[in-house]
């Protein structure tokens, strides 16, 4: 699958640190990461794993006191880490790579009305009239399911809702046509009932535009929703990725599996569930081995001392942890996460807990 | 109220509540309308709702710190809601307790652990002498699966599980008999929820707890309540034990609240179907709508032509699954 | 070499409650503070010589007796109007006296009077602002008697004073707290309603905190830098009203040394001899720069999104 597919975008070797007082962290330590086109990729990692910090490599928005201290980002034949100023950006940060974040209102002017909001994009990108690329934004608004758009043209952002806002800002990043659309943790800030329907927007945008989309989310939920591909994040690593099917079936790295397995929803009522133990790592300390292994009940000596290369699992799979070596004891995944798609087809088949009619 | 409610005792009861909120002109913002529930001694009691909802108000309102514009609450048949005595006050703040759902927010960030979790023992000198509030301390702090090291602490050197179980510690060390968790695992990290969450369960059982345990995700309720209040813009709409619930919902704000239920299953999920609430499918007539016992225990919010729609879907899906 | 290998793949000992215990070093407040504030060089020279002034205007006047009214020299044509020189460090005035005497008695009654104003207004404004933050009933009424007070103009208020009270040490203390207070409440009682509903203070409420021990304990450790902020103004500033309400005459009286007194006193010679009156004015606005530097500098310490 992955030899006939074009790569979009090439990260290698990835590392990020920041300067804190005296200090340097290191936030990204040695991340590669191929985009193919039109594929949903999602990074799954909790706060602190590093998501955010590793994709605003690609968009060069990191803060001031962070830089890419190694490796290589290819876009179109450009090594996107060896742009500096805002105008080696131009054409490039939110024009081919857009982002959408977690609160509407960061993207948005406050004190500007929607509409001009938009158009502004428009003719900037697309060098058209101003009447033409009023048309365009009102076009954009009801693809992205403004009811009435026209009339709402001249509203500002407060008189929208959030979810309303959180449209909007798809809007305005779709209205550059871009080839990589970034979007770190879209949802989050919206109610349940929203979620579902941005995640569908963005879904079905996708399909009709041909984009490449990037996820960055905490929740396993999202990223079964919308993913093709998933990479897990843990400790500034990739730790685990795959396709979507094998992240959920047949996870390899003890992180991905604590993560599935204490989900409440596979909770029973009356037993504990699963937990992971501990806090995810600081930055302050130096990671030595596997960043996960004092949290992990399944550590092996190694872990401790060594840090694991990706073995491979199948030709789109790889996990970063030394119980894939064939000197490491057989180990099987917990009891919870087995069998995981005939469980949750129980849950939501007809009389099922989460069946819906 | 309910068949149940003979052998049960029940510990807080929300008697037709209003919460309004002056919004500075004349017009008042309802964010509760006649809220009516009893919840009874050991359970868990979940209330679930999107944001402004009114769920953290309503909850807000047990904890005395919204009043009640109408209707009134008792706690242990005693009403708690408006002006009470000095001493039922004491009695009260030492009784039900509060988990809150930003651990980073609510722990005072210039107080060390010791400091944050005698707080309540300070104030109700609820210790013999120094050596047994130290003691008492340790205690709690263990009881959370904290170390007695952590005493001397401040609370940005913990990380948001550990917070949010100094905050839990905090609650508990007042030995409660009622608890209020508002969206307590909300705000941590995924892989810190499944702990705060069995903690809370292990607590319950052992000190015979009570909890209202307000929450979004109907997931983790279903791990955690025993009944269900689900809520929207201000209004209980259906109450029904957990399994009832969730197998016989029958408010479609319930059956919409539920496909919203993200599935961990990539061939599942993607071919879920979401529904969207559409409040224009309920009876428009303007009849007025009350909380009516569709079947034992299992209340929903309607009109009197709801109620019999209500009951023939219950019959249906009794059908479709089984008696219950 | 093989042997060690397998062993690595053996499972480690798993202790769940090894993974709560915090790596980092005991944290204090107080402590990084200092730490802080000790770490940027030239706050500490600035600190050092604040702290040489300070004492050498306590000191220094002792051993001089300087007074404004004892004038040994004044028939002596010879020992008035001296250029600063290595026996005349900064010359001598009109009536004969050294400059230099003159200027630290003055600078020792500016710096108490300051110091012990400043003490006053805050050990006024910061408890009532305090509480006058927390309470809404309080603040209806303590509002209107703002508006009352800062509406008085402070001149008119000086001169009443100094009439009924006469001039001196007292009254000019009298004078600049008797008002001034409530600007500190004020300012306390903005603070405190930016904080006072977060959430930390609503789980002090569920615990049954009092408003004291909740003003004691989660309000005022939060203003700490705010109100060394605002110290690190007042002392200066207080400093200047001195100086001008001496200048003016409504200050000390005539029998005090004080930097307003010395600096009225020479603004007549400044024509012939500048010195005279650039001398006071350059020591207060040493004695005031640094006053605030220090200041700033230590409210920036307490801060805790500086300490690392």
């Amino acid at each position: 699958m992955s030899e006939n597919r074009k790569i979009v975008l090439s990260a290698r070797d990835i590392e990020v640190q920041f300067r804190v007082r005296d200090h340097y962290l290191t936030a990204i330590r040695n991340i590669s990461l191929d985009l193919y086109e039109g594929e949903t990729f999602a990074i799954v990692g909790e706060s602190g794993s590093g998501k955010s910090v590793f994709t605003k490599t690609f968009t060069g928005m990191l803060e001031s006191n962070g830089k890419i201290s190694n490796g290589s980002v290819m876009f179109h034949g450009k090594d996107l880490t060896k742009l500096k100023t805002d105008k080696d950006w131009e054409g490039i940060r939110g024009a081919k790579i857009s982002t959408i974040f977690q609160d509407p209102m960061t993207s948005l002017n406050p004190i500007r009305t929607i509409g001009s909001q938009i158009t502004e994009v428009v003719e900037k990108h697309q060098g058209v009239s101003k009447a033409e690329a009023k048309k365009q934004a009102i076009e954009m608004m009801e693809r992205v399911g403004i009811k009435d758009a026209a009339n709402r043209f001249d509203e500002y952002p407060f008189q929208y809702s959030g979810g309303m806002r959180q449209r909007i800002v798809i809007a305005i990043a779709l209205s550059c046509h871009p080839e990589i659309l970034i979007c770190d943790e879209p949802t989050t800030a919206l109610d349940v009932t929203i979620q579902a329907q941005i995640l569908q927007l963005i879904r079905d945008l996708q399909k009709e535009l041909g984009f490449t989309t990037l996820y960055i989310t905490h929740d396993l939920g999202v990223v079964a929703n919308v993913a093709d591909r998933v990479g897990v994040m843990y400790g500034g690593q990739i730790i685990e990725y795959g396709n979507v099917e094998e992240i959920f079936f047949d996870p390899r790295h003890p992180y991905t599996w604590a993560l599935l397995s204490s989900l409440p929803q596979l909770g029973v009522k009356g037993q504990d569930l699963y937990y992971i133990a501990g806090t995810p790592p600081s930055l302050y300390n130096k990671i030595q081995g596997d960043a996960f292994a004092p949290r992990n009940e399944h550590a092996l000596k190694i872990d401790f001392k060594q840090e694991p290369p990706f073995f491979k699992v199948s030709d789109t799979h790889y996990a970063k942890t030394w119980l894939l070596d064939p000197r490491a004891p057989k180990l099987e995944k917990p009891e919870v996460i087995r069998d995981l798609h005939e469980k949750i087809k129980k849950m939501t088949d007809k009389g099922g807990a989460f069946h819906v009619e | 109220m309910s068949n149940n409610a003979n052998d049960r005792e029940v510990i807080v009861s929300v008697k037709h509540v209003d919460i309004s909120f002056d919004t500075g002109g004349k017009k008042k913002f309802k964010a509760v309308s006649d809220a009516n529930f009893d919840i009874y001694k050991g359970e868990t009691f979940a209330l679930v709702g999107e944001s402004g909802s009114g769920k953290t108000t309503l909850g807000r309102a047990i904890m005395r710190i919204n009043p009640c514009s109408a209707g009134e609450i008792t706690f242990e048949g005693k009403r708690i809601s408006g002006k009470i005595s000095k001493e039922e006050d004491r009695n009260v703040v030492r009784s039900i307790q509060m988990i809150f759902q930003d651990p980073a927010a609510s722990l005072n960030e210039r107080a060390t652990i010791e400091y944050c979790v005698s707080e309540g023992l300070l104030n109700f000198h609820l210790y013999k002498d120094e050596n047994d509030r130290i003691a008492k301390v340790d205690k709690a702090l263990q009881d959370v699966g904290l170390l007695p090291e952590h005493k001397s602490r401040y609370p940005h050197e913990f990380s948001g599980g550990q917070r949010q179980r100094v905050g839990i510690a905090r609650a508990m060390v007042m030995e409660p008999k009622f608890i209020v968790a508002d969206e307590p695992i909300s705000a941590l990290d995924v892989s810190i929820r499944a702990q705060v969450l069995n903690l809370m369960n292990k607590l319950k059982a052992e000190k015979n707890l009570t909890y209202l345990f307000i929450a979004h995700d109907l997931s983790v309720v279903r791990f955690i309540a025993d009944r269900i209040a689900v809520i929207h813009l201000g209004e209980i709409v259906e109450i029904a034990e957990s399994e009832t619930l969730f197998e016989y919902p029958l408010h479609p704000y319930t059956t919409a609240l539920l496909s919203t239920v993200p599935m961990p299953d990539p061939l599942i999920e993607k071919n879920r179907k979401h529904k969207v609430y559409d409040p224009s499918v309920l009876d428009q007539s303007g009849a007025p709508r009350e909380m009516k016992e569709v079947r034992p225990g299992h209340f929903v919010h309607c009109t009197p032509k709801e109620y019999d729609e209500y009951c023939a879907k219950a019959d249906r899906l009794e059908k479709e699954k089984g008696v219950r | 070499m093989d042997m060690e290998n397998t062993n690595l793949f053996e499972f480690a000992e798993y202790d769940e409650l090894e993974s709560e215990h915090i790596a980092a070093p005991r944290y204090s407040y107080w402590k990084s503070v200092w730490r802080t504030f000790f770490k940027n060089k030239i706050t500490v020279g600035v600190a050092v010589l604040l702290l040489c002034i300070i004492i050498f205007a306590l000191i220094q006047p002792m051993m001089s007796g300087y007074s404004p009214i004892k004038t040994p020299n004044i028939n002596n044509s010879h020992l008035k109007f001296l250029k600063p020189s290595p026996e005349h460090i900064f010359g001598t005035d009109h009536v004969g006296n050294e400059v230099f005497d003159a200027v630290w008695a003055g600078a020792r009654n500016s710096i108490i009077i300051s110091f012990i104003c400043t003490a006053i207004n805050m050990l006024i404004g910061i408890p009532i602002g305090a509480l006058w933050g927390f309470s809404k009933k309080m603040d209806r009424w303590m509002i209107e008697v703002y508006n009352v007070i800062s509406n008085v103009p402070f001149l008119l208020l000086a001169m009443i004073l100094s009439y009924v009270l006469g001039a001196g040490m007292r009254s000019l203390i009298i004078t600049m707290t008797c008002t001034e207070w409530i600007f500190v409440a004020y300012f306390i009682r903005t603070q405190v309603m930016i904080i006072r509903d977060r959430e930390y203070n609503l789980a002090s409420k569920c615990l049954g905190t009092g408003t004291w021990t909740m003003i004691m304990k989660n309000i005022l450790p939060y203003l700490i830098s705010v109100i060394m902020t605002y110290v690190s103004r007042e002392v200066p500033s207080l400093i200047s009203y001195e100086v001008f309400l001496s200048y003016m005459g409504l200050g000390l009286g005539t029998t005090n040394a004080s930097l307003g007194q010395s600096i009225a006193m020479y603004t007549s010679y400044m024509n012939g001899y500048p010195h005279l009156f650039w001398i006071p004015v350059s020591v207060l606005a040493i004695i005031s720069i640094s006053l605030y530097i220090v200041g700033q500098r230590l409210a920036d310490a307490a801060d805790p999104r500086t300490h690392m």
